[in-house]
């Protein structure tokens, strides 16, 4: 740790981000090896094919308690857009795609990162509930259940996509942004840069927790939920 | 090796149930308890211990009443909706054209059940496996007929090669005239398993008009299970463009700490 650095997220939003992330990780590899008979060779690895339906199974079911708190967690901050800015934002988009002087500011969340939180939100939630419905499906009628998979198909083509655009920005993307997930701590220049209207806030209202200055240390909470 | 396929004559059966009994003899399959349901036709349904069952039906006509019998079972489809769905290839097409069964790859996850348009494989709670006829693959291997064609006494199954069964096929429904039809070879590119049915398709009961495979499970198996690989393929293509093209979005000012961890 350094003095100056900023405290992005509290200890709870990381360990239910990467709860999230992990089981995530899990699903999409697991289902991979069910998907793919080539791929088949990954349930060797846990024992057998047999073993890997119950370790996505029962990982799917971790996933839906870490979505429960996600959703729950970051409804408010990511889930909902404020306009106009937001459209100021997307209209340009973000300045991720081409050049632009003055990127409109935006909250904690840019639109992207909202688009990106309900598209996990949403696809999560389809495939947690076909996910329940395919692990059952005798007590189903036939004619749901094979639409369940089609479901549970497109939320993975969703997931799998958005999952390399999340890696890619949030490492070598957009550099700074991966201690936001790892210790918490970012540094003042990357706050400038992605979340300003966030900075300026945080300090007009006095929450901001910067490392090394004493004041404030009672802010550990979970500050804007 | 040439295609091999089960004429089923239904105008010469009996509903003896000389297959049913003779499928769970070879195949080692118990018989489970029952109870009177009021009709002939017993065990109810097909179950994980029974491959083939007859299926009796009372049809009403004007002044008579006609007793219809069905043999049951996997239909062994040349485009296997089971097969395509399979996630473990235990259910597999056979070099007789006939869908095969490897039980140990099986991971009991009844994806076939949903996706078999003739509603065939049954799910075995205490093996965690599915179960379906494989028409007796070991014994065609050895150059026997299946043991349910074996054992009919009245010649209404009968087994060969799939263009000598066709031929038949069409000759006995010929012969039976009315409202006597063929049916298996216009569906599912083909099933391995063919009907000579003495009634209309729709008297039937529990045989699909026109079984095909689900809609539902070609959007899933042959557009999305593509598409999911090649939208993470996009994708990753594209953030390594925008990395060589656009760059990385950078803090402006100058930082004096390692790296962009």
């Amino acid at each position: 740790m350094r003095k100056g650095l900023i405290q992005a997220t509290d200890a709870f939003e990381r360990i239910v981000h990467w709860s999230l992330a992990i089981s995530c990780l899990i699903l999409c590899i697991t289902g991979l090896g069910m998907m793919f008979h080539s791929l088949n060779f990954i349930g060797t690895l846990m024992g057998g094919l047999k073993s890997l339906k119950y370790v996505h199974n029962f990982t799917g079911v971790f996933f839906a308690v870490a979505l429960y708190f996600t959703i729950r967690m970051w409804w408010k901050e990511a889930g909902v857009f404020s306009m106009p800015e937001d459209l100021e934002w997307m209209k340009v988009a973000g300045g991720y795609v081409w050049h632009v002087d003055k990127v409109p500011e935006v909250g904690k969340y840019n639109p992207g990162q909202k688009a990106f939180f309900l598209a996990v939100a949403g696809c999560g939630v389809i495939m947690v509930v076909t996910g329940l419905i395919m692990w059952f499906p005798l007590s189903f009628p036939a004619g749901l259940v094979r639409w369940m998979f089609v479901l549970h198909a497109l939320g993975f083509v969703t997931i799998f996509a958005f999952f390399f655009v999340h890696l890619y920005l949030g490492t070598i993307g957009s550099p700074g942004s991966l201690p936001a997930m790892l210790s918490g701590w970012v540094t003042r220049a990357w706050l400038k840069k992605q979340h300003p209207k966030w900075l300026a806030e945080m300090e007009h209202e006095g929450k901001l927790v910067v490392y090394g200055e004493e004041k404030d240390l009672t802010g550990h909470g979970h500050h804007t939920a | 090796m040439a295609e091999k396929t089960k004429l089923i004559d239904l105008s010469k059966c009996t509903g003896c149930r000389g297959c049913q009994l003779a499928c769970k003899q070879w195949n080692q399959q118990p018989a489970s308890q029952t109870a009177q349901l009021g009709t002939y036709q017993n065990p109810p349904d097909l179950q994980s211990s029974t491959w083939t069952l007859i299926r009796f039906q009372e049809v009403a006509d004007k002044d008579n009443v006609k007793w219809l019998f069905r043999k049951d079972g996997c239909m062994h489809c040349t485009d296997a909706a089971c097969v395509k769905v399979c996630p473990s290839g235990a259910l597999y097409y056979t070099e007789y054209g006939t869908v095969g069964i490897h039980h140990e790859r099986c991971i009991g996850c009844k994806e076939c059940i949903t996706a078999c348009p003739f509603d065939i494989p049954r799910y075995d709670p205490i093996t965690d496996k599915i179960y379906k006829c494989d028409l007796c693959l070991t014994r065609i291997e050895a150059a026997l007929e299946p043991a349910c064609v074996k054992a009919c006494p009245t010649g209404a199954l009968k087994f060969g090669d799939k263009t000598d069964m066709l031929k038949l096929a069409y000759k006995r429904a010929k012969e039976l005239g009315g409202d006597a039809s063929v049916y298996g070879d216009k569906y599912v590119d083909g099933t391995h398993v063919l009907y000579v049915l003495p009634e209309k398709v729709s008297v039937y009961e529990k045989l699909p008009l026109k079984p095909s495979v689900p809609l539902s499970i070609i959007v899933w198996k042959d557009l999305l299970k593509p598409l999911s690989l090649l939208a993470a393929g996009g994708v990753i293509a594209g953030s390594f463009l925008h990395y060589i093209i656009h760059g990385p979005k950078l803090p402006d000012e100058d930082q004096n700490q390692k790296g962009g961890e």
